[in-house]
């Protein structure tokens, strides 16, 4: 489904991402795992188009799609959430969610010309998906009145609602309390049952490897290990690049 | 009584032109979050657009392009377009900057632009500016009668553009800029495109800026460089925050309120040592009720709401 080959990233003269190349198959968690400032961001800012690479291809659904704008990659399928979950501060929790409907149309001169009516079957929608994550009785607060927790679980009812093949996840569990870590795990392992792929960028080990179907791991700005939890956790390069000799 | 009633219909009257302003400076800023200080350029090529067309041909001692007394229709029209290319063309490069750089690119081209108009003579007159523009339909009413004329006319358009501001503000459109206001990262993720939402924005913004200066010009029936300063921007923003930002209704409420401040010094009967003391406190006094607002209702007097949508 998505597959990165040979990827180069430099900053100047540091090299952030140096010839990484992974693949994640349809239907699968891939988890991403490294210490701070691995490049694991970085890597994903280059999958999603937020960064442009400098070598190498990042191929979608069979569709190369390096140095795309991020709009259009997220037109492809391919929805990314971010490190610290803002959302849109201002912006009503089920506005939050309608903003992500596949079927927006923002283009200025239909909406001038046409009162944009209100989509009842994505209201609908965005609803539902409120209820099952249990912010529905907030649904007309503004986001920045959430706590963190509720911040959390409103990204993956966002970005749900736009229907993504694939996710990526940048570090969901930083800064989660135990319960609510759970609480994540479960919705990513139900989401995926639905059929949605995922990508998870993390550096909490345990994490990862609980949910993970098959792991990459980085450190400074290279590949240095992969294959399945198991494999993983007993890899010796693992152990001394996350607790040393 | 009458002549309190005059006086309030005219200052009402210029107020419509400030809430066109500010309805176009809320959508852009407000809804989208460009933080823009150039408004008054779009304000000020509607305003020439408008009188270069619509006053009498140039006078021997004069000097300016056109002046072929057309219907002032033709004039609103030309006010808008231009307005608009304008804005097209200066968000060319200036949209490629976000937050101040934006703010002071905008704001150096309205210099450039007030520059232009006080020194090319050929086409504006200068500094001498254009005069003497008739008033459409002026010749069917006594004064007074056309006074509320203008006053209902304006009002029309200025409730007009209130109502278009809103629909696109609640529509997805507006719901699209709002999302880049909070979050241009994740708005991406949306699928929403930044570049292409927000030079639509800063050309529909020219367009009404345009439009208002055009209605300026009917109302005053001369033009001058001078009332193209960068003191129109501050005023709009003025009247902005003191209405609220982001509400519409707020943008409306606060030009009527802000130009009822800044007016209403000006038509005291006082002595001449007296007046010329009130002059300078006008701004002083603008100065303070901004302060105030700040102080006690730091969002305006209607801030702007969360959106209920059932």
């Amino acid at each position: 489904m998505l597959t990165v080959t040979n990827v180069d990233k430099f900053y100047g003269g540091v090299k952030a991402v140096e010839n990484v190349s992974l693949e994640v198959g349809e239907g699968k968690i891939i988890g991403l795992i490294g210490t701070n400032g691995a490049g694991k961001t970085t890597l994903f800012n280059v999958i999603s188009g937020f960064d442009k690479l400098d070598r190498g291809s990042v191929n979608f659904e069979g569709q190369e799609i390096s140095n795309l704008l991020p709009s259009k990659i997220a037109k492809l399928g391919m929805i990314r959430t971010f490190q610290t979950a803002t959302g849109f501060p201002r912006l009503t929790v089920l506005e939050n969610l309608l903003v992500f409907s596949d079927n927006n149309n923002f283009d200025f001169y239909k909406n001038f010309l046409n009162k944009s009516e209100e989509n009842k079957e994505q209201i609908d929608k965005a609803e539902e998906l409120l209820k099952k994550f249990g912010l529905f009785e907030k649904k007309n607060q503004w986001v920045i009145d959430l706590s963190a927790p509720e911040l959390k679980i409103l990204e993956f009812a966002r970005a749900i609602m736009g229907n993504p093949q694939i996710m990526l996840l940048d570090e969901p569990a930083a800064g989660v309390n135990p319960a609510l870590l759970e609480q994540l795990m479960e919705i990513i392992k139900e989401l995926n049952g639905e059929g949605i792929t995922f990508l998870i960028v993390d550096h909490n080990l345990r994490f990862i490897c609980d949910i993970s179907d098959f792991i990459y791991v980085m450190n400074d700005g290279k590949l240095i290990a992969q294959g399945n939890p198991e494999e993983i956790i007993n890899n010796e390069l693992v152990i001394e690049t996350y607790i040393g000799k | 009584m009458e002549g309190f009633l005059i006086f309030s219909i005219s200052i009402l009257t210029l107020a419509f032109v400030y809430v066109i302003l500010c309805l176009a400076l809320n959508i852009e800023c407000g809804v989208a979050g460009m933080w823009d200080l150039g408004i008054v350029s779009y304000f000020g090529v509607g305003a020439y657009s408008y009188a270069i067309i619509v006053a009498p041909e140039a006078a021997s001692y004069q000097h300016y392009l056109f002046g072929f007394e057309s219907n002032p229709i033709y004039g609103i029209a030309l006010a808008i377009v231009l307005g608009g290319v304008s804005a097209y063309l200066i968000g060319l490069p200036s949209l490629r900057l976000r937050r101040e750089y934006f703010l002071i690119t905008t704001i150096a081209f309205s210099e450039v632009l007030r520059i232009t108009f006080s020194n090319e003579n050929w086409l504006t007159n200068g500094v001498a500016g254009i005069y003497n523009i008739k008033q459409p339909l002026k010749s069917f009413f006594t004064p007074d009668n056309y006074l509320i004329l203008l006053f209902v006319i304006f009002l029309c358009i200025s409730l007009i553009v209130y109502r278009m501001v809103n629909r696109l503000s609640f529509s997805n459109y507006g719901l699209s800029l709002k999302a880049l206001r909070e979050n241009e990262a994740l708005a991406k993720t949306a699928r929403i495109e930044p570049g292409k939402q927000y030079h639509s924005v800063y050309v529909f913004t020219g367009c009404l800026a345009g439009l208002s200066g055009a209605l300026y010009v009917w109302l005053n029936t001369l033009i001058v460089p001078t009332q193209f300063t960068p003191n129109v921007t501050f005023f709009v923003w003025t009247a902005l925050i003191i209405g609220g930002i982001g509400n519409n209704r707020g943008a409306f409420l606060g030009a009527i309120f802000f130009v009822i401040l800044l007016e209403t010094l000006s038509f005291l009967n006082l002595s001449a040592e007296l007046a010329l003391v009130v002059s300078s406190l006008r701004i002083a006094l603008v100065g303070l009720a901004l302060i105030l607002i700040l102080r006690y209702l730091p969002n305006g007097l209607l801030r702007e709401k969360p959106t209920i949508i059932r």
